[in-house]
């Protein structure tokens, strides 16, 4: 599995992981993320169940499981958390940050010793090592309850399916023309997103943050100034099209 | 290859459901047998002793039947949390395998993991053992409700006009006993199998 800094201040990293070249064939490529800052760090939608392994010992090159102190789980798709039963078994004293309007759906991914964290509608912050960490809500982007994670002082915002391309896992890791890149984003967003006026209400939150870097669940990542493309074109995206 | 035990223990909870809805028909059969001995009068007076025999025999493998039933179902439960959790410790070796830098961070998981896994996996057996016990037992009612059914053709024999009403109960008791016998076979042999290869692979 591909490990890829992008972000290093001090004890402060931002680690992408994904392009799993040897993940089983059906299964769709994710990008799992891990925040790290002091002794402490967060796993943002760690993987579907069959990504546990390489995922674990990807993550284990960069920091001992005991400092892995929380998880994020943007919504309650299984290619974000159905690996939860085993990090249940890995990481027995963790704290699982995720929409509370999906915690009964996803304890049935097996959880007996991880704390359950409920982030109310509105979003939370919370502290991980030095970092504070911004859950911002992005309802409706795909799921009815889901979160993006926003990190101010890295400028990096974990903007889970929203800005995600279904791509080789050898495709480059950057969005380096928008112009080309935007179709490969257009039927995922149309299709999968139901809400125009939620997509209108997260553009305009999104727009106030400094983003400098924008980082999808799936696919390549937006650097500036294909962050601020990357808005306007959605803006003008017609979505939740299957409603003739 | 056997079955993982969930699968096993969800299959003989699913035959001793049939069993019971068996033994549930067996009841309903000694009501009808003792409303019928009430109507022959004194020629049946034999036959409505033995509905007696035929009601407690019905409840007693009902009661037995739940109780399996319920074991069964508490040891597929314990069999996948066994599965989960040897499944675990699989992927920790396989991470451990792969000398990350902190790959020694796991380690306490492993043992605990594995400590799990041994307590489980001998509750596993134990729980078998059990199974196999209780089973057994049942199959002494069957014997018991074979016996019942020859009787109650004996005295059918000399009940007069309601002699055929009377061997028709008496058939539907052996029947219902060799239903009830054929799921308990079912769920002694799925059982006896995977008790075996378990015993086998230790």
């Amino acid at each position: 599995m591909l490990a890829t800094v992008l972000y290093e201040q001090d004890d402060h990293r931002w680690i992408m992981f994904g392009r799993d070249a040897n993940k089983p064939d059906g299964i769709i490529d994710t990008n799992q993320y891990l925040i790290q800052s002091g002794n402490q760090a967060i796993l943002l939608d760690p993987g579907g169940i069959e990504l546990f392994a390489p995922m674990l010992s990807a993550v284990l090159k960069y920091v001992p499981a005991e400092q892995i102190t929380h998880l994020f789980a943007s919504h309650q798709d299984p290619d974000i958390i159905s690996s939860l039963g085993l990090w249940d078994q890995a990481l027995p004293k963790a704290e699982l940050y995720s929409p509370w309007l999906w915690e009964s759906f996803i304890r049935h991914f097996g959880m007996e010793s991880i704390r359950f964290r409920a982030i109310p509608d509105e979003g939370m912050t919370i502290q991980v090592g030095h970092t504070q960490l911004q859950f911002i809500p992005a309802h409706y982007l795909h799921s009815s309850g889901n979160f993006h994670v926003w990190d101010a002082k890295a400028g990096i915002l974990m903007s889970g399916d929203v800005g995600a391309a279904m791509e080789p896992t050898d495709a480059p890791l950057w969005v380096d023309n928008m112009e080309r890149h935007a179709p490969k984003m257009k039927k995922f967003h149309q299709r999968w997103m139901p809400s125009n006026d939620a997509k209108l209400d997260w553009i305009r939150r999104v727009r106030q943050l400094n983003v400098k870097v924008m980082a999808p669940q799936h696919g390549r990542l937006f650097k500036q100034p294909q962050v601020g493309e990357f808005l306007d074109w959605f803006e003008t995206l017609p979505v939740g099209i299957a409603i003739k | 290859m056997s079955a993982p035990v969930f699968i096993t223990a969800a299959s003989i909870s699913a035959e001793l459901h049939q069993a019971m809805m068996e033994a549930r028909g067996l009841a309903l059969t000694a009501k009808n047998a003792r409303a019928l001995a009430v109507r022959a009068g004194s020629r049946t007076v034999g036959f409505r002793a033995i509905t007696d025999f035929i009601e407690e025999l019905a409840s007693a493998i009902i009661q037995q039947s739940q109780a399996i039933n319920n074991d069964a179902e508490h040891l597929s439960n314990q069999a996948v949390s066994a599965w989960r959790s040897d499944m675990a410790n699989e992927r920790f070796h396989w991470v451990r395998a792969q000398n990350s830098t902190h790959a020694d961070s796991i380690s306490g998981r492993i043992l605990a993991c594995e400590q799990r896994s041994g307590s489980l996996n001998q509750e596993l057996q134990h729980g078998l053992r059990r199974l196999i016990d209780q089973l057994e037992e049942s199959r002494k009612h069957i014997r018991t409700a074979n016996l019942i059914a020859t009787s109650s053709h004996v005295e059918a024999s000399s009940a007069g006009d309601f002699r055929g009403q009377l061997e028709v109960i008496a058939d539907n008791i052996r029947e219902t006993a060799e239903r009830i016998g054929g799921h308990l076979n079912r769920a002694n042999a799925l059982l006896s199998q995977n008790h075996r290869e378990r015993k086998a692979a230790c």
